[in-house]
């Protein structure tokens, strides 16, 4: 498997979902809490949309679920899968933000004055 | 509301579905939370969200699923390919949104057309009952032909003949009947029932068991038998409540206790028939020309209905050899059996048969136009298929193209004509005439018609895909590519084929025109018949008197005192009584003229009508000659007879009927001598369509009575206000005795022309369908050919041709064609003018105002269609037109 499945540059779904791993694993909805959050509210996740891409994402193995790492604290949390950042996705992840940087860093030379 | 979003996952691949199937829920749970506060609005803005969200994930799923399984490079599968083509398809029928509305329109009346037919034919000819292999269930029927040709099935047999015929073995389980009418009480009124008087189980040959309690024993059969009875279906449920409690218990039947020990199954309705009694005789007994029973039997296992019949005449012929010396009507008589669906729906089978071909004719209409269509825009893609066939395209992968689209339209246009159809029956079925409502038949979207109605969409899209595929696989990419040539020459087969659609729609329009055209003047005509009598202001209903109650002379005095007290009611102009009444004569005897032996022996058979004094008043027909009946027509007077003209002109050629005598039967069943006293004017006794039959009346003192007897009641105005009045009167006379069968004489002639409406009215509107399918059809081609020619008509133009050239370069090809499409359709309407000519009236099927007629509107309706497009030519500009590419 490759990332052939992964457009780049990620879609702003899969961005949000692999920066909010960086902290550490956390189950899908958490993920979703999270990209709210860091978004402030600009980036709502449906419910579909979520586990589709995190589906794409373990398939391109910038993603894996991390069952042993986490400590479950009551009886719902257990049946809660959660996923980590594969190093692959972390890399990957640095990657796309650092073309989004200089993309970023571009687009401000057009529109300030030199 | 979880739930919905539960089913909406199936939309998942199966295996995503297991593997998030509760974190999804859940999810979708704590949005829902967070939706509820925000209003109706926002819940619905919620579920728009999620359903979008649910199929495109699910979407982007599956195509990676089916991406992931495949190998590199990725070749795609044939049903991917398949699904690619429908959504090609689905993309081009949505991008000309016009054409696909015509087309689904138009296949969507086609196809609900006939869906709807063939409802009718299912529900009334091919399955109307219910019962297990209906084929097999047979009923005997019997022709005299020395009393008449007619066959009859119903009432056709007396019982020593049942005896003979029992003998048989080809056909088993005899349900053999007579039928009559009982009054029924024990419940809130006493209402008067259609009976069948059983001589053998009624359950017999149709296999089926009652749907509560059992049938006749023979015991209960035989004569002297308790009193014993047998519910329909519809009654138990309609007057007793579908009571189970009802079996066992005791309901009056004429007044006597009778009780009841079965109900039959509701697809059970014999004949109409609601209750059964035993008929409590014993067959060897009754006499054998009391010719009133109905036999239904099952044919035996194994054995066929032509072996049946080989039997039936061998019985036919010892019968006549046995009894043919005293009885002389068995002189070549025949039994037959015919199925009993047949038998019974022998006057409908022709005009639905007819109906069938003309609902087929507009389905190939519809065809037509749709190829047409299509053909038009296989030219315009003609550039498009070349480009693809020259870059290595499979022809088959082009031909799959159009098949998708063809195959949506047809589906579309199939499940939009089931819509239709389920929407258009109730009011067609409201049409049916009641007697056939009576048999417990009736036309319905079932199983069948389903089956009908997709075979009919399947062969329609067959039929549509067949010229444009051909045309657009066989184009030559080099041809077409040539920038010159803009694909021309197929554009001239292309319109050549059109051209054949358009004649082929115009000949089929014909015939359905020439079928409407035919229906209406036959119609017409019969309304225009003078029925012999005044129709209007005239009250009619039966009264049948319980033979319990009344016998002998008390029946006729209930009738004269009725005749009398509502002869000096207000409002009441004439008043009588009579066994029949035009337009109808189901009653008719064999007689013999004193002093004249029958020639080569045979009877002649008149219409026999028992009637009070003032019959003809009544019905305002007019006295020809000698006197009407007076009250001195009693029992002790001498007999007397009046005929119609016809009878007269029959049976007395060239000289008077006056004072000739004529006596009923023959044999030892021979009436006394009637002395002919007066001549009435003819009336159509045999129904509107049929000629004059001779008719014989004889006074109501004068007959063996007859308990059963119409009430004519002719009004100064309104007919049906005196219905009051006439209730009031007999219930003064006897407040338990009902009146049934109540209509205005209007309405029993409404009633019988209705056969002929019936066709009048579907062949109408099948020809205006075909009519608005051929005009757009027209229009369609001529549009395309106006713009395939416009260089041509430029060119035309800028060498001197005026606006009337022009026009009529446009105006004559439609009327080549149209010219064309009319002999051919005329000469179709000529080869099936056998098929129309039995259900016409007074009319030729190549009548030759009907002919010009349908010419008239059809090429207007040409002219009307191609005018737009023609106008548009004489508008091109010759230097726009010679400068464009």
């Amino acid at each position: 498997m490759s990332d052939l499945w992964l457009r780049r540059p990620l879609s702003p779904a899969v961005l949000h979902i692999l920066l909010a791993l960086t902290d550490g694993p956390r189950h899908g909805y958490a993920i979703k809490q999270e990209a709210e959050l860091r978004s402030q509210g600009q980036v709502r996740l449906k419910p579909g949309t979520l586990y589709e891409a995190i589906q794409r994402l373990l398939d391109a193995d910038l993603v894996r679920e991390a069952r042993g790492d986490c400590h479950p604290s009551n009886g719902q949390e257990a049946q809660r899968r959660y996923y980590a950042l594969t190093a692959r996705g972390r890399k990957v992840l640095r990657q796309e933000i650092e073309q989004l940087s200089r993309f970023v860093d571009y687009a401000h030379t057009k529109l300030e004055p030199a | 509301m979880t739930r919905l979003y539960r089913v909406l996952l199936a939309l998942y691949p199966r295996w995503f579905r297991e593997r998030y199937e509760a974190e999804l829920v859940e999810a979708f749970a704590a949005e829902r939370a967070r939706a509820e506060h925000r209003g109706p609005i926002g819940t619905v803005r919620f579920w728009i969200e999620m359903l979008l969200d649910v199929v495109a994930s699910a979407y982007r799923t599956r195509r990676r699923g089916a991406r992931r399984v495949s190998t590199q490079p990725p070749r795609r599968s044939f049903m991917e390919g398949l699904s690619q083509d429908v959504r090609h398809a689905v993309r081009q029928l949505v991008r000309q949104p016009v054409f696909s509305a015509v087309a689904v329109l138009s296949l969507a009346l086609a196809i609900g057309g006939n869906a709807i037919i063939f409802a009718f034919v299912d529900g009334f000819v091919l399955h109307p009952f219910a019962y297990p292999e209906p084929d097999r269930v047979v009923t005997i029927g019997s022709t005299f032909p020395r009393m008449s040709d007619e066959e009859r099935f119903v009432e056709a047999i007396s019982l020593p003949e049942y005896l003979d015929i029992s003998r048989m073995r080809s056909i088993e389980s005899f349900a053999v009947f007579d039928l009559g009418n009982r009054n029924i009480s024990g419940g809130d009124r006493p209402e008067r029932v259609f009976t069948g008087l059983a001589v053998t189980d009624p359950f017999g040959p149709f296999r089926l068991p009652p749907a509560l309690g059992r049938g006749f024993a023979p015991g209960e059969l035989a004569p002297g038998g308790p009193d014993v009875a047998i519910l329909s279906h519809r009654l138990w449920r309609g007057r007793f409540g579908g009571d189970p409690s009802i079996v066992g218990r005791s309901v009056r039947v004429n007044g006597r206790p009778t009780s009841v020990v079965g109900i039959m199954p509701p697809e059970l309705l014999i004949l109409g028939v609601d209750l059964w009694i035993p008929h409590g005789s014993n067959p060897e007994e009754m006499p054998r020309r009391m010719r009133q029973f109905t036999l239904v039997g099952r044919l035996a296992d194994g054995a066929s209905l032509a072996e049946a019949n080989a039997e039936l005449s061998v019985i036919a012929a010892q019968t006549a050899a046995s009894y043919g010396a005293e009885f002389e009507e068995y002189e070549s008589w025949r039994l037959s059996a015919t199925p009993w669906v047949e038998a019974l729906m022998r006057d409908i089978r022709g005009s639905m048969q007819l109906m069938r071909g003309a609902v087929a004719f507009v389905l190939l209409i519809a065809c037509a136009n749709l190829s047409s269509l299509l053909l038009a825009r296989s030219t315009t893609r003609q550039r498009e298929m070349a480009v693809r066939l020259a870059l290595g395209a499979a022809r088959w992968r082009i031909a799959r193209h159009l098949l998708a689209e063809v195959a949506l339209l047809a589906l579309a246009g199939g499940a939009a004509g089931l819509l239709l159809a389920y929407a258009g029956l109730p009011a067609l079925v409201d049409l049916v005439p009641p007697q056939l409502n009576t048999l417990g038949v009736t036309a319905a979207i079932n199983g069948r018609v389903l089956a009908a109605a997709a075979l009919f969409t399947i062969g329609s899209a067959a039929l549509v895909a067949v010229l444009p595929v051909l045309q657009s696989t066989r184009a030559n990419p080099h041809d077409a590519l040539k920038a010159e040539s803009r694909g021309a020459t197929s554009a001239r087969t292309t319109l050549r084929l059109r051209h054949g659609l358009i004649v082929a729609e115009i000949a089929l329009a014909v015939m359905l025109l020439m079928g409407a055209g035919l229906f209406m003047r036959s119609l017409a005509n019969i309304r225009a018949v003078d029925p012999g009598f005044e129709p209007a202001n005239v009250l009619t209903m039966r009264i049948t008197l319980p033979v319990e109650k009344y016998q002998g002379t008390a029946i006729n005095r209930f009738f004269q005192e009725l005749v009398d007290r509502l002869g000096q009611s207000p409002g009441v102009r004439a008043v009588s009584v009579a066994s029949q009444f035009p337009p109808q004569g189901p009653f008719s005897f064999s007689f013999s003229i004193e002093g004249r032996p029958a020639p080569d022996n045979s009877l002649p058979t008149a219409l026999v009508t028992v009637a009070s004094t003032d019959h003809f008043e009544t019905l305002r027909v007019p006295l020809v000659a000698g006197r009407r009946f007076t009250a001195e027509d009693r029992e002790n007077a001498p007999r007397v007879a009046i005929v119609n003209q016809a009878f007269a002109s029959r049976f007395f050629p060239g000289r008077p009927a006056l004072g000739e005598r004529i006596r009923f039967g023959s044999g030892d069943d021979i009436s006394e001598p009637m002395q002919i006293v007066g001549v009435v004017a003819n009336t159509r006794n045999r129904g509107l369509s049929s000629p004059p039959s001779p008719e014989v009346f004889v006074p109501l003192h004068q007959q063996t009575v007859n308990n059963q007897l119409f009430l004519l009641v002719r009004s100064d105005g309104d007919a049906a206000a005196l219905l009051p009045v006439v209730r009031q009167q007999i219930a003064a006379l006897d407040p338990d005795q009902p009146v049934y069968a109540v209509r205005t004489l209007e309405d029993v002639i409404a009633a019988a022309t209705f056969r002929n409406e019936l066709p009048m009215i579907l062949f109408g509107v099948f020809a205006a369908v075909a009519l608005t399918l051929a005009a757009v059809g027209i229009y369609g081609v001529m549009s395309y050919a106006v713009s395939a020619r416009i260089q041509e008509i430029g060119v035309r133009v800028a060498v001197g041709a005026d606006r009337r050239d022009v026009l009529w370069l446009v105006l004559g090809q439609v009327l080549r064609l149209t010219a064309l499409g009319l002999s051919i359709g005329l000469a179709g309407s000529f080869a099936a003018s056998g098929a129309i000519r039995r259900a016409l009236f007074e009319v030729q099927p190549m009548d030759p105002a009907t002919i010009a007629a349908v010419v008239g509107v059809l090429g207007a309706v040409a002219l009307a269609a191609a005018w737009l497009p023609a106008a548009r030519a004489t508008r091109v500009d010759p230097v726009n037109a010679l400068r464009c590419e």
